[in-house]
């Protein structure tokens, strides 16, 4: 008995004295997806501990709305992982305003992170005036079509709503659906065409000032935008072909919908561009990308949403702060790498908001991608962007917009009776201080 | 003679009744299997019917990514465990509100039905402290205990229910004998009781095989991750590779319908033999 | 039963560990998750005490209303729909000699699967590419082409009929249990007397598999309380709430929108709707049920 307790207090003072000289380990929960992880792991994970020998990252890949549940649940309590990943800045407020973020100010500066980064990217994770987190993806939305479909048939490109309207009329002339997509297996799906119809409609000048209340969500501007995107969805089904079918269809559904010709286009966000490229890519049509249109005289020009896809942080109860923050560091120095990952994704993930200059754009990237990244890059840098709802909505107003736009599409309530009931969520989410940085508009 | 014809009909008509029944409970299965042999591409063309060609592939392929192997023996322990500490309080609780009704027992009834009532949304993170507190998160002893608990109110009223029914007179003879409440319970009670423990048993194994809520929240480290948990991460992970999510969910399924069968026979006899017959 | 009577303190001992184990993982932190519908907690961060503000909002909010309107349906359904074809399922099959195992298995199956599992399999059935909706476009009826799942008319009663389908096998493994402890004697004088089927179960099943019976009528008024899991998995409560049940709610509220405060105040309304539940059930046993 003595013998064994012996042998087992040796056994374990020698492992201690063996991990003093191993790497420390650096944890990080991250959105698991079959295609993706093992890129991570190995352009990511074992790219960075063969690039030092002090910490050892160890990335723990679970399927998002577990994940969210679960270390949510660990962070209250004091545990969880040391990089803190979340789905967009309304999480990271939750996280900053319980103190559970590890304030970035002192490395930012020590390592000239500011300089580095896209400056409204950056200032999305400013909180209170302090750093608290950097964008992992930050993402906009798009509209996709097939340009072999549109040109045997002398189609034009959308960039006006009587243009939509026109083109829509005759695609479904020849029995397909307008636009492929759907909610199936992601609710919040709805958001995303909310957005567009906000901005493209109302424009982007109007929901920011209704986003830093100046202006009401009551405005008939954006009554007309909801009408507008309430008639398209529900009268027209332009989605899928009608609303039943946009709620019973998921991701690799509307993929395969529009690589078949089930659909001429497609609305959806930048984090599509691998899928894009592995669905109709693979097919014998060929797909093209154009910004969304226009849908009135207040929203002319051509504008790109803006938005944060995940987000890292620090998680300030974390075990290893310090390897935490040589990660973080190592993704802000390390451009070509993260370029690298990005460029296996088709620059749908993994897309850190690094100022890139026409010459980082990798070329053995999908043509339509890069010539969308340097389109990107100017418009947005001109000031023409718009916002995405789940980057600048605080979190009750957030689910409002897309759980509730359920009931304005069934008929059961008035688009005016709607926004009326989100302005008061975004009274009071003002009052109780959960509004998010929004980057100042020029 | 004119007795036994009606009787056949009588019988055919119960045949025909039941194999409706049966096929509204099974046909939908018939999709799980043909999908789980079905090759991937085959989907599109034909959905619904039997598959073109039988590849067993999908299971294998699905036995590798899911680590069934390392994640089969979890659910084995964790149903193991639950299934025993659970039937041994409810036993003794059931036992207990049907046969010695002490004086406010029930209250105990009404507590265990507000608690069987209680979503677990409302008290999973409070609960979640409470284990990392006393160091219980990522054991298994731990949702052995969480599952004992959520089973056992449910188990305790069904085996309630039937002990109810077991006659006084046993009891009375047995106290004459001079048994004490013990006796009465481990030789009197749980001999009659059998075909409820199995009942019991078999509905706390299947809640705790296919329990993925608490699992998933409670165990975070691979290595002791139950199935269901994987299944789930299939569902997230393959989204629309139904043959591999079929493969997956009949390898999930087959064991506890081998466990089925082979106590079915049990449930039936042994049930007229002992006390019971008036 | 008087002669148990004297030793009460023994007849705790058997009820001890079940309550301390349930007290201990389910009451105490469900109490502790109460206490908070008093406040505005978010889930993380301080806790400001804020009166009965959340009781206020709950009184105005009309999809809680929908969601209890829900829940009571989804009980109705259950009360009648499973337990109607268990209860005959059961008595058929007490009446044959030949294929019981087959039967038994059969009914059992859904049952043996998560709830996982048999959302998917119904999900893929009735999807509008996939499933049946393909195959109803191809034949013409468009009408049946669209999944249930997705019209607001139809969504609560397809869930319900999935878990309705998963579960009434359960029901009859029940009321086997029950069947099987009555004495075949009563029966056999029952046929010398020339009962039909239908008074044999009138007469003979129902009154003694009563407390079985009414065990399962509680269980299902208990359990269609916190259902939550066929919701969350077919619907998530959609289309536009049409599906929306308690719990469903209440998990949108605390995990969605992190209003942990407003969540608990659903949970103490909830509580209250549990005590009349068995305020019911004391009448009941008033009444002589053997609840």
């Amino acid at each position: 008995m003595i013998r064994t307790i012996i042998s087992f207090a040796s056994v374990i003072i020698l492992s201690t004295s063996f991990s003093a000289l191993a790497k420390t380990k650096v944890t990080w929960s991250m959105e698991s997806n079959a295609d993706r992880d093992p890129i991570m792991i190995e352009k990511l994970q074992n790219a960075y501990n063969n690039s030092q020998d002090n910490h050892e990252l160890v990335i723990e890949f679970e399927d998002n709305e577990t994940r969210l549940t679960s270390m949510r649940t660990a962070m209250i309590g004091g545990m969880g992982p040391d990089i803190v990943e979340t789905p967009g800045p309304s999480y990271v407020k939750e996280y900053h305003a319980a103190g559970m973020l590890e304030n970035l100010d002192s490395y930012a500066a020590e390592f000239g992170w500011k300089d580095k980064m896209i400056p409204w990217a950056y200032s999305s994770g400013v909180f209170e005036g302090s750093l608290y987190a950097i964008p992992k993806t930050h993402e906009s939305m798009v509209m996709l079509y097939n340009k072999t479909l549109f040109e045997e048939n002398n189609w034009k490109v959308p960039t006006t709503l009587e243009e939509l309207e026109d083109v829509a009329g005759k695609i479904k002339a020849k029995g397909m659906n307008v636009f492929s997509y759907g909610s199936d297996g992601w609710q919040p799906t709805h958001e995303h065409l909310v957005g567009i119809y906000l901005n493209n409609y109302a424009g982007p000048q109007a929901v920011y000032e209704a986003i830093i209340g100046e202006r009401e969500w009551t405005d008939p501007v954006f009554v007309e935008a909801l009408e507008l995107l309430k008639k398209h969805m529900v009268d027209e089904g332009y989605w899928s072909g009608s609303l039943e079918n946009y709620y019973a269809i998921g991701w690799d559904d509307f993929h395969a919908q529009f690589a078949n010709r089930g659909a001429a286009m497609m609305t959806i966000g930048t984090w599509t561009f691998q899928a894009t490229q592995l669905g109709i890519g693979a097919s014998d049509d060929e797909w093209g990308w154009a910004p969304l249109p226009s849908l009135s005289s207040q929203s002319p020009d051509p504008n790109f949403m803006i938005a944060i896809g995940t987000t890292m942080s620090v998680n300030a109860n974390g075990k290893n702060k310090d390897g935490a923050i040589d990660v973080l560091n190592w993704i802000m120095s390390n451009k070509d790498k993260v370029l690298d990952i990005a460029k296996d994704f088709q620059f749908g993930e993994m897309v850190v908001p690094l100022t890139l200059s026409s010459s980082d754009i990798p070329t053995d990237i999908a043509p339509q991608v890069q010539d969308y990244l340097s389109e990107y890059a100017r418009i947005t840098g001109e000031g023409n962007y718009g916002y995405c709802t789940w980057t600048f909505w605080p979190a009750d107003p957030g689910v409002h917009i897309w759980k509730d736009m359920e009931v304005v599409w069934a008929g059961d309530i008035s688009v005016e009776d709607f926004l009326y009931d989100h302005q008061k969520m975004w009274d009071k989410a003002r009052k109780n201080g959960d509004t998010l940085p929004v980057p100042l508009r020029n | 003679m004119i007795v036994a014809k009606y009787r056949s009909r009588e019988v055919i008509s119960n045949y025909i009744i039941l194999i409706i029944f049966a096929l509204i409970a099974i046909l939908p299965l018939a999709v799980l299997i043909f999908n789980s042999i079905k090759p991937q591409m085959e989907f599109g063309v034909n959905p619904l019917g039997p598959p073109s060609e039988i590849r067993f592939e999908n299971f294998s392929e699905a036995w590798v990514k899911g680590e069934y192997a390392k994640v089969f023996f979890n659910s084995l322990k964790l149903v193991a465990g639950s299934v025993l500490l659970c039937l041994a309080v409810s036993l003794a609780a059931g036992f207990s509100l049907a046969k010695l009704n002490p004086k406010g027992s029930a209250i105990i009834a009404v507590y265990l039905l507000v608690g069987i009532s209680i979503p677990a949304q409302l008290y999973i993170v409070p609960l979640f402290l409470l284990w990392k507190e006393i160091h219980l998160l990522n054991t298994h002893i731990g949702l052995i205990i969480i599952y004992t608990a959520l089973n056992a109110p449910f188990a305790t009223f069904l085996i309630r229910s039937y002990m109810i029914r077991l006659p006084d007179e046993l009891f009375e003879a047995a106290r004459l004998d001079g048994a004490n409440t013990f006796q009465l319970f481990f030789r009197v009670a749980l001999p009659l009781s059998w075909p409820v423990i199995l009942t019991a048993g078999l509905i706390i194994a299947l809640a705790v095989w296919n329990e993925f809520l608490f699992a998933l929240t409670f165990i975070s480290e691979e290595g002791f991750k139950p199935m269901a948990t994987i299944l789930f991460a299939f569902q997230w992970r393959f989204e629309n590779n139904y043959a591999l999510q079929s493969a997956s969910a009949i390898m999930m399924v087959a064991p506890v319908a081998i466990l089925f069968m082979l106590f079915q026979r049990r449930f039936i006899s042994g049930l007229t033999s002992g006390g019971l017959k008036g | 039963m008087k002669i148990f009577s004297n030793k009460n303190f023994v007849a705790w001992y058997f009820v001890f560990p079940v309550a301390f184990i349930h007290l201990f993982v389910i009451g105490i932190p469900s109490l502790a998750s109460l206490a908070l519908c008093l406040t505005d907690w978010r889930g993380l961060g301080e806790i400001n005490y804020i009166g009965f503000e959340n009781f206020i909002e709950l009184f105005d909010d009309r999809y809680l209303k929908k969601a209890i309107i829900n829940n009571v349906i989804w009980t109705i359904a259950f009360l009648t729909v499973p337990v109607g074809i268990a209860l005959t399922c059961a008595y058929l099959l007490t009446g044959i000699k030949r294929g019981q195992m087959f039967f038994r298995l059969a009914f059992f199956f859904p049952y043996m699967l998560a709830s996982v599992i048999n959302c998917q399999i119904w999900k893929y059935l009735f999807h509008p590419i996939h499933g049946l909706g393909g195959f109803f476009e191809r034949i013409g009826w468009d009408f049946l082409a669209v999944s249930p799942f997705t019209m607001k008319s139809t969504s609560l009663f397809a869930v319900a009929f999935v878990d309705g389908w998963h579960f009434w096998g359960f029901l009859v493994v029940i009321y086997l249990t029950g069947m099987y402890q009555v004495d075949n004697h009563l029966y056999e004088a029952a046929d010398i007397e020339g009962a039909t089927k239908f008074q044999k179960f009138r007469y003979i099943t129902l009154p003694m598999i009563r407390p079985v019976f009414v065990f399962s009528i509680m269980i299902i008024i208990i359990w269609s309380v916190p259902v939550f899991d066929y919701v969350y998995i077919l619907t998530g409560g959609g289309p536009a709430y049409s599906s929306e049940v308690i719990a469903n709610y209440m998990y949108s509220q605390a995990f969605e929108r992190f209003d942990v405060g407003y969540s608990s105040a659903i949970g103490t309304l909830m509580f209250f709707y549990v005590m009349i539940i068995v305020a019911l059930f004391g009448l009941f046993r008033k009444a002589g049920w053997d609840i």
